[in-house]
């Protein structure tokens, strides 16, 4: 998706007015700049009109001069990628670029290029799904990786032994980098991504396993849907929220019948691990 | 010893949806920092206001690593907020689409004190009454300072 980049010429003391009234109109984020302000739109959102219409009607109180162009689709983490370093977990898995030499020392070696999709292990929450993962049955499961990001997560789960991944992410990013990056890994499990959320997952689509490293809101909607995509006896991982929000996240997953089996944190972000009872 | 400071990033970003598209992503990238690690962290600490535009400022170190500080959402959001309207005034020096009151506009000062050049709230008071007024929201009342007189 392309942004439109909005210039507006404008006082300081209107700029934060005009922070409040794009924000209604869908801008999702601004910089202060010495000449006023720049906001930004998704391209779909953005409506000149609209636009037009609120410069119109401060003008009458002060100068406001608005330009706009659209801003192209570019890989802005590119810098950071070039340069990241390899990152370990446990003394089992080692993730690195293409660009790292392989270390025979790891029994899971998994290839990310990131490409501006979140999950390369070097965030917290990553880590501590991966080193969950480690301890959970994977072989012959159908795993589902909720926000999947670079696929990193599937594509441990792969390695562990699952035979069939599903992923999907509601940035295009990062479904784009997901299949690259199960290519790249050269996964012997059957593959499946999209771009979208939970809901596109057909009803009566079973997992074995579950990983949803998103955040606390993401999931304290969505874990009653995970439920009903999870086989009995399944395991799911929830992660992407702060230690202060994991009372929450328990809350919700044991009301809707799941088991904690355990948790983790790592610098103050948490992850949650629950079952769903087996049928007797 | 304490990192070496590259410099600042001030952004405003709406709670819990940051992304790497722009302006997050050349302003982080171009620094080559971790443009997805910050998503995550902004996201994670600002799921309690989602939607609602906060400043950000960023501290990058020379070794790329970053933090930073989340503050108070702009006084004309708050306005709209207490005021319970969408939009400001379509003529905001001639017709008025909504109040508030001193009340409103103390607990707005409040607020908003950590990150003003106020050092009394009545001064707050009068920063915040002035946005009102300029996106035709009325304040309802006499001010406090006012009362007496």
């Amino acid at each position: 998706m392309n942004y439109i980049e909005v210039a507006l010429n404008v006082e300081p003391d209107y700029s934060e007015i005009l922070v409040a009234e794009l924000g209604e109109l869908g801008f999702e984020s601004f910089v202060e700049t010495d000449e006023g302000l720049l906001a930004y739109i998704q391209e779909g959102d953005f409506d000149e009109t609209e636009l037009q219409n609120i410069v119109a009607k401060y003008l009458e109180l002060t100068a406001i001069a608005a330009t706009w162009k659209s801003l192209e689709r570019k890989n802005w983490n590119e810098e950071w990628e070039k340069s990241y370093e390899p990152i370990e977990v446990g003394n089992q898995v080692r993730v690195r670029a293409v660009f790292h030499k392989p270390d025979p020392a790891f029994t899971y070696d998994l290839l990310i290029q990131p490409k501006m999709s979140f999950g390369t292990g070097h965030h917290e929450t990553t880590w501590l799904v991966m080193n969950e993962q480690l301890s959970l049955p994977h072989q012959g499961l159908a795993i589902m990786d909720v926000g999947c990001g670079t696929g990193i997560l599937a594509i441990l789960g792969a390695k562990l032994g699952a035979v069939s991944l599903l992923g999907f992410d509601i940035d295009e990013w990062a479904v784009e980098n997901t299949v690259e990056n199960f290519e790249m890994n050269e996964l012997s499990a059957e593959t499946e991504v999209f771009q979208g959320t939970i809901s596109k997952v057909p009803e009566g689509k079973m997992f074995g396993g579950i990983l949803a490293n998103i955040n606390r809101n993401i999931l304290l909607c969505e874990i009653p849907t995970y439920i009903q995509h999870l086989e009995p006896g399944g395991w799911l991982v929830t992660s992407g929220f702060y230690e202060v929000d994991q009372p929450d996240i328990e809350q919700c997953a044991i009301e809707n019948g799941l088991k904690k089996l355990r948790s983790n944190t790592r610098n103050q972000w948490a992850t949650v691990v629950f079952e769903k009872a087996k049928i007797e | 010893m304490a990192k070496e400071i590259g410099g600042y990033v001030k952004l405003q970003v709406k709670g819990g949806q940051a992304n790497p598209s722009p302006p997050i992503g050349p302003a982080l990238g171009s620094k080559g920092l971790n443009i997805m690690e910050f998503c995550k962290q902004f996201n994670g600490r600002t799921q309690d206001k989602m939607g609602v535009v906060l400043p950000v400022v960023i501290t990058y170190y020379k070794d790329k690593s970053f933090d930073f500080v989340i503050k108070t959402p702009p006084a004309a959001i708050l306005l709209l907020e207490a005021s319970k309207v969408k939009t400001g005034s379509a003529q905001p020096n001639r017709l008025k689409v909504g109040s508030v009151s001193w009340d409103q506009v103390r607990t707005i000062a409040e607020t908003k004190m950590p990150d003003l050049n106020c050092f009394t709230i009545d001064s707050a008071m009068k920063m915040i009454a002035g946005t009102a007024r300029s996106m035709g929201i009325t304040v309802a009342g006499k001010a406090p300072w006012e009362e007496n007189n």
